[in-house]
């Protein structure tokens, strides 16, 4: 008996002395696997504004990408102990900072995905750097996260407000529009679309000819509207860099200040899925924005969509399928390495390629932890020619991930 | 439960106690009016005078002790109740409403048989009658307090807890409800009055009692207030 | 001229739902001396009842007019018997962490069954599009709430200065132990008269449907800005809080034109003005009582 437990705590120490000299190479053998199991951690919005973009949706996409892991590597699959925990941020950047260190610490997560809201994603960033954890952000936009904030355990997924900008800006300059008249929420992502979006503009070769800050949360805008309608000259187009519920109180609003018939359209920073559903896309109808993902693009889309409508009811966002697709690539990173040890899955996911239903043509960039795939210029349909459920968008370009995304070298990141 | 006329209009308090949380502000006091008499209630500012007034009013809830009136026990009775069965309360502020005209003030109470009707109000009180449009607090304190006397008059009240009617009004306001409360005196109403003022008082009342530490002492029939004036004078702390 | 004729119409517009909803406030604060916290939670309500009576049961606009702030009115008056009394002989602070509780309660029971993304909901076809006021155009639907505020605080005022009702009410809300000295049964209006609050936050609600963002959190972030109005307005008064409630409308729409930079904090630096000028507020009495 004695001389059992001392040959497994031998071998236990070697393993462990082995993982720390090699850095993990590849090769299976579960006691590469800190504690025994893996652990995926969903920090998202349960519960606030956010919960219907990410939310329990993106916790079931994470559910998927780990099923979908062991099916496609079975009993060669690195460990069978891979657990997804779900922890409720609230939106707010205090509450998540702490169920960060909670996931970390208490329960064990090797990696902490999602996090809407860039106030509470950058300082989950900093737990992560603290605890030498990762954190694969998709919901928040920021691009200090690749940027001035960037850290060797932070990655950004999904999208940044550049991409936004650039997609947008540009498709709405260069058919003509050149003429901007900008409002925007008075917060930080707000700050961040405005001069993400000016800048977008001038390349294009537009102007904005006034750039409003509104308060945050706001019910009434027709104030801004009413100035953007009667500013001289008169605006060719009026951006929109509200988001969630102020980027419904400001359609509605402006649907009946009739800026549209007085020629003024609308381009909208940020839009979801959800945000069009929640309004009707007759609110929306004609509107150009910039997605990161669509679920009806394609086949391979779609049959995935199907797959997760069937367990939760409703058709994927871009960050439910963003949440899926950085799973699975962590999944893949860990399989590879042989090992979960941080150092060594981060080296992995640097300069990886990522080319699954999400990250099209993608790359994740070693200089700033950034994902650069391909985005999507993106025209909300009339629910005249709305054929299914959900099926809201029009696709009219696809943007290269490197048009798309600013190139590494203005990201201001030093890793 | 019997109007205060059908029922002979006596208050009767027994053994009362009350207080604030845990201090106890009134020690088992009883006292009694009878119909047509005026009772003063002599003491120091703190004795508990008001909060006797309130537990009578049933403004305030009494730890112990009894409420009659004509023979019935009401302590249980809320106020608007015992108001309906003859009791009155003219406030040491004199709890007119500001937001209401002077004679929304007098429309307000409830009128039961014997209360004054407006013409008789105003007749008795002509300044109420000119100013009846303004709000209740753009009156004189002197004008406040005829309005608070003739509200409570509008009720048919059978008995009146008066607190402190004639404090900080001129010469000419405290004659003038010296002869109110002697008219309601005549009309067989009871009185239960708070009062500083020992000349005021003595011109009008039957009895005196003095309230010490929220001990009710024995009375002092006006009769002998001229040779016991001293005592009552240092139960006030004057 | 005619933009800044236009913003003081956005103004009233926005104004007409802090007076109605700093209204039903200041009377349920004037009767109970609670500040009733779940306010913005009964203007959710309305706006969600409306969609809801719309999308289950294909009640339009109209009747859900005067259906949902009803049913809420009901609701809010069985809700003041059932709990908010129990606690009315304590520290109002009981009160206030009741109704906060309460807030908490409908807004999660909203997103439990229908999650937290907004709901569609659109004006009425009679009232959509615009209409002319001589020197501009103006959104039908917007003109209509600004007339509705208007009429119903109107009626609100005439009911409370020219009925006994009223005169009830605002003795009760003045004085409550001279009220019930005098005979009158106050507890016996407060039910009613929190439920007419609840019904004045409902149909705030239920106008604010058509041209707001309908979603479980539409009232708690408005709720801020109108217990500032109340507060200007000196908490409890009836024309204090209307008045304050559009002139408050007014000020923001004119502060976004003139000094956007302001907008965010322009109520909050109003109100603190107000009260170092004047701590019971605009039309507040200073309390007499010791």
């Amino acid at each position: 008996m004695k001389k059992v437990s001392r040959v497994v705590a031998v071998a236990a120490a070697s393993s462990v002395v082995l993982a720390g000299c090699s850095g993990g190479g590849p090769g299976g053998g579960s006691g590469k696997i800190s504690d025994g199991k893996i652990v995926l951690g969903v920090l998202t919005d349960e519960s606030g504004p956010y919960a219907e973009l990410a939310g329990k949706g993106a916790v079931e996409a994470v559910k998927m990408a780990v099923e979908d892991y062991k099916a496609q590597y079975g009993s060669k699959a690195v460990t069978q102990k891979i657990d997804v925990v779900d922890a409720d941020t609230q939106n707010k950047p205090d509450v998540a900072n702490t169920k960060a260190a909670e996931l970390y610490d208490r329960q064990q997560a090797d990696v902490v995905l999602d996090v809407p809201n860039s106030a509470a994603a950058l300082s989950v960033a900093t737990q992560a750097k603290n605890h030498k954890k990762l954190y694969i952000d998709i919901s928040a936009a920021s691009t200090a996260l690749h940027g001035a904030s960037c850290n060797k355990y932070t990655f950004q997924y999904a999208y940044d407000t550049r991409m936004l900008a650039y997609g947008t800006g540009t498709a709405v300059t260069k058919n003509g529009a050149k003429n901007w008249y900008i409002v925007y929420p008075d917060y930080a992502f707000g700050q961040d679309m405005q001069k993400s979006f000016t800048a977008a503009v001038g390349t294009a070769g537009g102007t904005v000819q006034a750039h409003d800050p509104t308060p945050f949360p706001g019910q009434d805008f027709s104030t801004y509207l009413l100035k953007a309608k009667s500013a001289s000259p008169k605006p060719d187009v009026l951006g929109i860099m509200q988001a969630g519920g102020d980027l419904q109180n400001l359609v509605k609003q402006y649907n009946s200040f009739k800026l549209a018939d007085a020629g003024i359209p609308m381009a909208v920073g940020l839009m979801t899925l959800t945000d069009i559903h929640s309004l009707g896309p007759d609110a929306f109808a004609g509107v150009e924005f910039t997605d990161p993902w669509y679920w009806n693009f394609d086949a391979t889309n779609r049959a995935w969509a199907d797959k997760f409508q069937a367990r939760t009811g409703k058709r994927p966002t871009f960050v439910d399928a963003a949440n899926y697709s950085a799973a699975l690539q962590y999944l893949k990173t860990v399989q590879t390495a042989g090992t979960d040890a941080s150092d060594s899955v981060v080296k992995g996911l640097e300069g990886a390629k990522v080319d699954d239903l999400f990250g099209r043509g993608g790359t994740i960039r070693a200089a700033d932890h950034l994902l650069v795939h391909d985005a999507y210029l993106a025209k909300v349909k009339p629910a005249a020619q709305v054929s299914t459920d959900w099926d809201y968008e029009q696709i009219v370009q696809t943007i290269p991930g490197d048009q798309a995304f600013a190139p590494a070298a203005e990201s201001g990141c030093k890793l | 439960m019997p109007r205060g006329a059908a029922g002979g209009g006596a208050l009767r308090v027994e053994n009362l106690v009350a207080g604030y949380g845990q201090g106890t502000v009134l020690h088992e006091v009883s006292l009694h009016v009878a119909p047509g008499e005026i009772v003063t209630l002599v003491g120091r500012n703190g004795a508990g005078k008001t909060t006797l007034l309130r537990c009578v009013m049933g403004l305030h809830k009494p730890s112990a002790g009894r409420v009659l009136w004509g023979g019935s026990d009401v302590t249980a009775v809320a106020a608007h109740r015992r108001a309906a069965a003859g009791f009155g309360w003219v406030q040491d502020d004199r709890g007119v409403f500001a937001t209401l005209t002077v004679e929304e003030n007098l429309l307000l109470p409830k009128v039961s048989g014997g209360g004054w009707p407006l013409e008789r109000i105003y007749e008795y009180f002509p300044a109420l009658k000119q100013r009846r449009r303004s709000m209740g607090t753009q009156l004189s304190g002197g004008e406040q307090q005829m309005l608070a006397l003739a509200r409570v008059l509008r009720t048919g009240a059978r008995l009146l807890l008066c607190d402190e009617p004639s404090e900080g009004l001129s010469p000419l306001f405290v004659d003038k409800i010296g002869e109110v409360l002697t008219q309601i005196k005549k009309d067989g109403i009871g009185v239960l009055l708070i009062e500083q003022n020992i000349r005021f008082a003595s011109r009008v009342a039957d009895r005196h009692y003095p309230l010490v530490d929220g001990r009710l002492q024995e009375p002092i029939a006006n009769g002998d207030l001229a040779e016991r004036e001293l005592e009552l004078l240092d139960h006030l702390g004057l | 001229m005619t933009n800044f004729l236009e913003q003081v119409f956005n103004g009233l517009v926005s104004g007409s739902f802090y007076a109605l909803l700093a209204l039903g406030l200041a009377v349920i604060f004037g009767i109970l001396g609670v500040v009733n916290f779940a306010h913005g939670a009964f203007y959710m309500l309305g706006a969600f009842g409306s969609w809801l009576a719309l999308d289950k049961a294909g009640i339009g606009f109209w009747p859900a007019l005067l259906l949902v702030p009803l049913a809420l009115g009901l609701f809010g008056a069985l809700l003041e018997r059932i709990a908010v009394s129990r606690l009315a002989s304590l520290d109002p602070l009981y009160n206030f962490l009741l109704t906060f509780g309460v807030t908490l309660v409908l807004q999660d029971l909203v997103v439990r069954f229908y999650g937290v993304g907004s709901q569609p909901y659109s004006a009425p076809k009679e009232l959509q599009g615009t209409i002319s006021l001589g020197l501009f155009d103006y959104p039908k639907y917007q003109a209509f709430v600004l007339v509705a505020a208007l009429v119903v605080c109107s009626a609100v005022w005439l009911a409370f200065t020219r009925t006994r009702v009223g005169m009830v009410v605002r003795a009760a809300t003045e004085r409550p132990d001279v009220a019930r000295a005098l005979g009158v049964d106050v507890r016996r209006w407060i039910a009613p008269v929190f439920g007419f609050g609840i019904w004045l936050a409902g149909l705030s609600g239920v106008l604010a449907a058509p041209m707001r963002s309908v979603n479980p959190l539409m009232g708690s972030d408005l709720v801020i800005t109108v217990f500032a109005v109340v507060v200007i307005g000196g908490l409890g008064s009836v024309s204090g809080a209307v008045i304050a409630g559009f002139a408050l409308g007014l000020i923001e729409a004119l502060g976004e034109l003139y000094a956007p930079f302001l907008a965010q904090v322009l109520v909050f630096v109003v109100m603190a003005a107000v009260l170092l000028w004047r701590p019971a507020g605009l039309f507040g009495r200073q309390e007499v009582r010791a």
